[in-house]
């Protein structure tokens, strides 16, 4: 430890005289990049593994290939799912979430009243960043490495693999669950310091800092997202700062079963018999007692959700006009949204065998409504509420 | 007490003068004249000691503020008349007294809403122990620890509490400074909120929508005893804290302060308020008084200052049978407009006003020993969103209707400290929460 403390401060400082630590010194660019970026040595590793496109099978896919800093850690395209694979040509099973403001969140757990809150993935079954991080490298349809030690050598390959040694042991690679644990780690630190997903820099966030005002469009959709009789859309994504003075984060991390419709552009869809079940159908089968929960979902975030090209679990919906009119219409315009069968009856809830169809939300609002009622929202409340979301997007400029 | 002992005083002396017309029959007269000397000498200590003692009492007497404990008020004394269980009660304990005391009060209640009867409840409402110990004839403690709702766990909505501790130091026969934990002295009912000590099974709507009792804020204070019946007192102590505020539920509806009140359970102490009090009880029976809060509520955690004041002016008068009282108490909150802002949609903002008043009216029909019999009426008139700052068209919230409730019911004393009570209460906004209450309740 002392050894690799001194290795460090030797790199740190010789630069400022040789102006360089050498070649093989990757414990220079580790050390100025934490100077530079103020992350800690193992974070700005992360960081590296993180945007490393050579860790997968493809060579052409790293984390951030789907979470793309710029569009608030999704993906640039309106696919339902993100290709993958070796030969970048697979399907995912689901659209790639957001991974901002996730630090706030906890592993999975069901609160004092019962409620499934918290994990990571649409159906948080993974506890932690580490445990996220985890997957996709070993998910054939995105990464597609074939074990941890495939993953591993690719690692070991890397420019930054000496600083990996420095910080891990010089024979870490030897020890290749190790290694694959703490490269998840390092994924983690990265993902918990680096302030860039957790900017709170969007225009909502200056408007609570009382700088700038919302326009009227903006503020009449506020009130609209708000209102409990109207989009009601604040008890699962709270838009008020905490009694403690903390920002809102919108999302209240539990989860909803919300009757999505089917997306036919997904090919796992094409099976007639196939369902994604969500909560209840995690691949541990913890959950699988719990058919009460089938169809349930993680509430996301709605921060930056403007720079969204797809929503929901299945990206059934490619525009927020399209998601929030689904959201007040599901049940007052179910035509709209559903195909209609041969007897001429709309088959609401399509992508759910009907035995969990009584588990969709039609209790609270918006979706308390019946067949032929007004919707919670008119066409221009709709748009009044998305000129609101457009203000949660980091990087506002005046 | 202070009755007992010149009473006691003259038996001894009559004893002692029979005593001497007995012996007189017995002895020569130089013996008698010698012991008649001694005796008037010692006749002559005793007027002087009595003479002292009825100065003292009278003294006692005129203050202001002598505390009505239940053991000491009157069999058929109207609740609280005077003050309740701590009021500004003297540091110098009467010479029998203990110098620590333990104290209690209590109260269990049943609600019965007329058209909702499945709401029906009981609950112990509270429980309170507390003690006051006096280090020595200036300086003394008072506390009050409450379980409210009987259970209070994880589980249970019941709550533990610590509802007073303060230390009091006589600075000067008029002056004492108080610190700690203490009860705002606002309006009728905050200070002396005994259940012996109002009328009905719950308290008044005005004096816990709108002043928020049982409200008690950390701080130091002084008080101000006078001989002509006025009481000051005036002291600093923490505040509110807006940024409590929750717009999604219906507490801040229900009592704006209420709402955002931190009892000293790791309260935001950035901005400390001020507060004064004036009462004035020159007349017997009369009780005319005031008082004032305010200071900043946000904190510094907003960029937004936020400030509250609350005011209230009150009067009791109590002639022959008669117990009467009224009350009205405003208060505000200031740059809700920029506060509201960011809650826009949600059902509660935060007011820009809330105010109510109240008068009651009892009357004792019947007493006998201890039992006394209290029929009374209440007409209370609150808002708890009198007004809202202008938000635009659209998005400024209506403000709230102004409920008006009429209570009729008695208090029965069953002996001093104990008190039985029913109610009929009716409300012209809210018809479903019309409802008939009982109680009971002790207090010594």
């Amino acid at each position: 430890m002392n050894l690799r403390c001194l290795s460090l401060l030797a790199c740190a400082v010789v630069p400022l005289i040789l102006a360089g630590c050498g070649a093989g010194g990757g414990s220079s660019s580790d050390s100025t990049a934490a100077a530079d970026t103020g992350l800690s040595p193992m974070a700005a590793l992360g960081e590296k593994i993180f945007s490393d496109v050579s860790l997968s099978a493809s060579g052409r896919q790293s984390c951030g290939t789907c979470h793309d800093p710029q569009h608030g850690h999704a993906p640039d395209n309106a696919l339902p799912a993100q290709l993958g694979g070796p030969l970048m040509d697979l399907q995912g099973s689901r659209s790639t979430p957001g991974i901002g403001y996730l630090s706030f969140n906890t592993s999975f757990h069901f609160d004092a009243e019962g409620t499934p809150t918290g994990g990571f993935f649409w159906d948080g079954r993974a506890a932690s960043f580490a445990a996220q991080a985890a997957e996709p490298f070993l998910n054939p349809v995105e990464m597609a490495n074939g074990s941890r030690a495939e993953v591993i050598v690719r690692l070991e390959r890397a420019a930054y693999a000496e600083e990996f040694k420095q910080l891990f042991g010089s024979d870490i690679f030897t020890r290749v669950d190790d290694a694959y644990e703490r490269m998840t780690l390092a994924i983690q630190q990265y993902e918990k310091e680096d302030v860039d997903f957790r900017p709170f820099t969007s225009k909502y966030d200056e408007f609570l800092r009382g700088r700038v005002a919302l326009g009227d469009q903006e503020l009449r959709g506020l009130a609209l997202f708000n209102s409990p009789t109207k989009g009601n859309c604040a008890a699962c994504h709270p838009s008020g700062k905490g009694a403690d003075g903390s920002f809102p984060l919108f999302t209240d991390f539990t989860y909803d079963t919300l009757g999505v419709p089917r997306n036919p552009e997904l090919a796992q869809n094409a099976d007639p018999d196939f369902f994604d079940l969500g909560l209840c159908a995690r691949p541990a089968g913890d959950m699988a007692a719990r058919t009460d929960l089938c169809g349930a979902f993680k509430v996301p975030s709605l921060r930056n959700v403007a720079v969204r090209k797809v929503f929901f679990h299945n990206g059934r919906f490619k525009t927020l006009k399209d998601t929030l009119s689904f959201y007040v219409q599901r049940d007052t315009d179910p035509q709209k949204w559903y195909p209609v069968g041969p007897d001429g009856k709309v088959k609401k809830f399509d992508d759910l065998p009907p035995q969990y169809h009584a588990n969709v939300n039609t209790t609270e609002v918006p979706y308390n409504r019946q067949l032929g009622d007004a919707p919670a929202l008119s066409d221009a409340e709709i748009d009044d509420v998305v000129a609101f979301l457009n203000t949660l997007t980091d990087g506002y400029a005046p | 007490m202070l009755k007992a002992r010149p009473s006691r005083i003259a038996i001894a002396v009559g004893i002692a003068l029979a005593s001497c017309a007995s012996m007189a029959q017995s002895t020569s007269e130089a013996e008698l004249a010698r012991k008649v000397d001694q005796l008037a000498a010692e006749l002559a200590e005793v007027k002087a000691q009595l003479a002292a003692m009825k100065e003292k009492a009278a003294a006692t007497a005129a203050a202001p503020a002598a505390p009505a404990t239940p053991a000491q008020a009157a069999t058929a004394a109207p609740p609280a008349a005077g003050g309740g269980q701590y009021a500004l009660a003297p540091a110098r304990p009467p010479s029998a007294e203990p110098d620590t005391v333990l104290t209690s009060y209590g109260e269990l209640n049943y609600n019965r809403p007329r058209r909702a009867s499945q709401d029906a409840q009981a609950d112990l409402r509270r429980f309170v122990l507390g003690f006051q110990h006096r280090f020595d004839e200036r300086t003394r403690i008072a506390t009050e620890i409450e379980v409210e709702h009987a259970v209070s766990s994880a589980d249970d909505a019941g709550e533990v509490e610590i509802e007073q501790a303060w230390i009091e130091r006589d600075l000067t026969p008029r002056w004492s400074a108080r610190a700690g934990l203490f009860l705002m002295p606002v309006g009728l009912l905050n200070e002396n909120h005994e259940p012996t000590a109002y009328y009905g099974v719950e308290r008044n709507f005005v004096e816990t929508a709108i002043i928020p009792s049982t409200w008690r804020e950390g701080g130091v204070q002084a008080i101000g005893r006078f001989d002509n019946g006025i009481t000051l007192q005036a002291g600093v102590s923490t505040g509110f804290d807006l940024n409590k505020w929750d717009p999604a539920s219906t507490e801040g509806a229900e009592s704006p302060l209420g709402a955002i009140h931190q009892e000293l359970s790791l309260a935001r102490a950035r901005n400390m308020a001020v507060f004064g009090a004036l009462n004035w009880r020159g007349i017997p029976g009369l009780q005319l008084g005031g008082s004032v809060f305010t200071g900043k509520a946000t904190q510094g955690q907003t960029t937004t200052d936020s400030r509250i004041t609350l005011w209230d002016l009150h009067a009791r008068w109590t002639p022959e049978r008669w117990d009467l009282a009224a009350l009205y108490a405003r208060g505000s909150i200031s740059n809700t407009a920029a506060l509201n802002m960011p809650l826009v949609g949600n059902q509660t903002l935060i007011p820009k006003s809330f105010d109510g008043g109240y008068l009651q009216a009892a009357y004792r029909v019947w007493s006998h020993n201890d039992y006394a019999l209290w029929p009374f009426v209440r007409v209370e008139a609150f808002n708890t969103a009198r007004s809202f700052a202008d938000l635009g068209a659209g998005l400024t919230p209506d403000r709230a209707p102004t409920e008006r409730v009429v209570t009729v019911g008695a208090n029965f004393q069953l002996t001093r400290g104990i008190v039985l009570k029913a109610d009929y209460q009716r409300f012209r906004e809210n018809r479903n929460a019309d409802r008939f209450d009982l109680g009971l309740g002790w207090s010594f």
